[in-house]
């Protein structure tokens, strides 16, 4: 089957059906359901914040130093800090190995964009003439690794307690076979056809980031667009609760599976399908000093 | 107080975004904020994640335990010398700058008499200018052969260094080792207090306390130094005494230095006390207080 490049209303026969007949996607989701997701907080215990985010099979992992001295002189602010992002993709994180995990000019874009997410949201007039340091590496891609970053870069701020104005979420969303898709995986992804991603501050409800592949007319978009939104807050409410078990037990990494599913256009409906006991590192007697 | 102007959200976990009180709704109160919130127009939101504290009868504060170190007045804090100006030290203590120690804060602190904390990273720039004798006038006959050594530990010192220059110097005869040596004063742990702390600035430092005696603060020497985060110093330090501390001062006998960013130094006559000390602090901060104390007998209990 071959794939039309621009997927808006093209000849059915050629067009591979990323929607079946009865509505669900290639990996079995609903056209409206995102994946499952994941975050822990506190992986690299040598930065000042860090986190890992999960969305479906991207797995992406952030770090973040600061605020501390600024390294380069030359580039110290003297009324806010400098926030510098590193995104890069480890070798073994796509099908085929990587030859140039960074550098490489998507790299160089997605550093951008999730700088300027970040400085949106991070009050670096608090902090003048220091440093924030973002590092995030993906381990694992199949789409949406843009979202899965800034999702894992922001519980990594809030780790590392740099004082944010909100926490900034992300998601994506496209347009295949007339239906507006939720959360698209590498297959959508590659198929062509558009992309959103939306990246919004979720109690202020602000868009800081909105970016999009391909053509869309405006109607489709305005749609397309509001479920990117929703699927931000969905993150939004997961992240809320991760924060939660966090800070109570500061030392333990606790995960917890949640899947949001069954999202709405206009409201979020999160059912709590797999919804595990708090994991804690065995009790204070299983250590061993 | 009334109650609809306390928040609902006292001592529960908050993450950055949360409202925790609305001021249109307020009458005529002064409510005083301490870090972590912040004003926007007419709701208090929160800026770091943490638990949100209330004491009476205004004051709110949202509690966070990092490992990043937020520098206010009058904390006493582990700062380690990272560099030495003409009349301050540069301090690390972990914050978002370093911070400066006057040469003078210290007790007695004259010009004639400056601190001088033991060299522990000496720079020795050496060359070797190659064929010099009397003939060679001019310097585009020379050769330069520059060797550059940087002691990074104290296990090297630095006559070592130069007897190894030295040795090389014989395979080059008519040549003229040239050395420089730059001994600094940097990596002392010291023990000081904050004076100055502004956003804008870099924080200031003092080796005294308020009436100007010594009073404990300077350098500490020997023990081991561990880096924690700002929530188990606080614990450490909170009064009555921390149910680590307690249970360990019962059996051993170490002295210990918390600083409020994060940073603890311990020291004893043996080593294995360091280490059990250590690690018992380190491994205490989610831990309540019953728990601690029984983590504390059964490191004893292994160790005997």
């Amino acid at each position: 089957t071959s794939t039309e490049k621009t997927g808006l209303g093209s000849s059915i026969e050629s067009e591979m059906e990323f929607v079946s007949p009865e509505g669900l996607r290639l990996d079995g989701r609903r056209p409206m359901e995102m994946r499952q997701i994941r975050g822990e907080v506190g992986a690299v215990s040598k930065a000042d914040g860090s986190a890992v985010f999960e969305m479906g099979n991207t797995k992406v992992i952030a770090a973040v130093y600061g605020p501390r001295e600024v390294q380069n002189r030359s580039q110290q602010m003297s009324d806010k800090a400098l926030v510098r992002c590193e995104y890069s993709m480890a070798n073994f994180s796509t099908g085929d190995r990587m030859r140039k995990p960074k550098g490489d000019r998507r790299s160089i874009e997605i550093s951008l964009v999730i700088r300027q997410t970040m400085e949106a949201c991070i009050m670096t007039h608090l902090m003048p003439r220091s440093q924030i340091d973002i590092f995030v590496q993906v381990l694992q891609a199949d789409g949406g690794t843009r979202s899965a970053c800034i999702n894992a870069a922001t519980l990594a701020l809030a780790d590392a307690g740099i004082p944010m104005r909100d926490i900034v979420t992300s998601c994506s969303a496209g347009f295949l076979n007339s239906t507006p898709l939720l959360d698209l995986n590498y297959i959508e992804d590659s198929a062509g056809g558009p992309d959103v991603t939306v990246g919004m501050l979720s109690k202020l409800e602000k868009v800081t980031l909105l970016q999009m592949d391909a053509k869309l007319p405006m109607e489709t978009f305005e749609t397309v667009m509001q479920l990117a939104m929703e699927g931000c807050k969905a993150v939004a409410n997961y992240i809320r609760e991760v924060k939660n078990l966090i800070i109570q037990y500061p030392l333990l990494c606790t995960t917890r599976e949640y899947q949001a599913t069954g999202i709405s256009l206009w409201c979020i409906a999160v059912h709590q399908g797999n919804k595990h006991e708090p994991r804690a590192l065995g009790s204070y007697e299983d250590w061993e000093f | 107080m009334v109650a609809d102007s306390k928040s609902a959200f006292i001592d529960q976990t908050v993450v950055p975004g949360d409202v925790v009180l609305d001021l249109s709704s307020m009458s005529n109160h002064t409510i005083k904020l301490g870090q972590g919130l912040r004003q926007d127009g007419d709701v208090i939101s929160v800026m770091k994640a943490g638990k949100l504290r209330f004491s009476k009868p205004n004051k709110y504060w949202v509690e966070s335990s990092n490992k990043r170190y937020v520098p206010c007045v009058e904390d006493t804090v582990l700062g380690i010398v990272v560099d030495q100006k003409a009349d301050n030290f540069l301090v690390d203590i972990k914050g978002p700058t370093l911070a400066f120690l006057p040469v003078l804060a210290f007790e007695g602190g004259s010009r004639r008499n400056k601190p001088k904390f033991e060299v522990k990273l000496n720079r020795v720039f050496a060359f070797l200018k190659m064929g010099v004798s009397s003939s060679f006038t001019n310097k585009q006959g020379l050769e330069c052969h520059r060797t550059e050594n940087m002691v990074k530990s104290a296990g090297i010192s630095s006559e070592k260094v130069l007897l190894l220059l030295f040795s090389e110097c014989r395979f080059f005869p008519f040549s003229e080792l040239n050395i420089i040596y730059f001994p600094s004063q940097v990596g002392k742990l010291l023990y000081v207090r904050v004076v100055k702390a502004n956003a804008d600035m870099n924080p200031e430092l003092s080796c005294t306390d308020v009436n100007g005696k010594a009073a404990e603060f300077g350098p500490l020497k020997d023990g081991y130094m561990f880096e924690s985060s700002t929530g188990l110093s606080r614990m450490l330090l909170s009064s009555p005494t921390c149910p680590v501390l307690e249970a360990l001062g019962k059996k051993l006998s170490f002295e210990i230095a918390i600083g409020l960013n994060g940073r603890v130094w311990v020291n004893a006559e043996a080593p294995s006390t360091v280490i059990l000390v250590s690690n018992a602090i380190m491994t205490s901060e989610s831990l309540t207080g019953v728990q601690q104390r029984i983590m504390v007998e059964k490191l004893m209990q292994r160790v005997q």
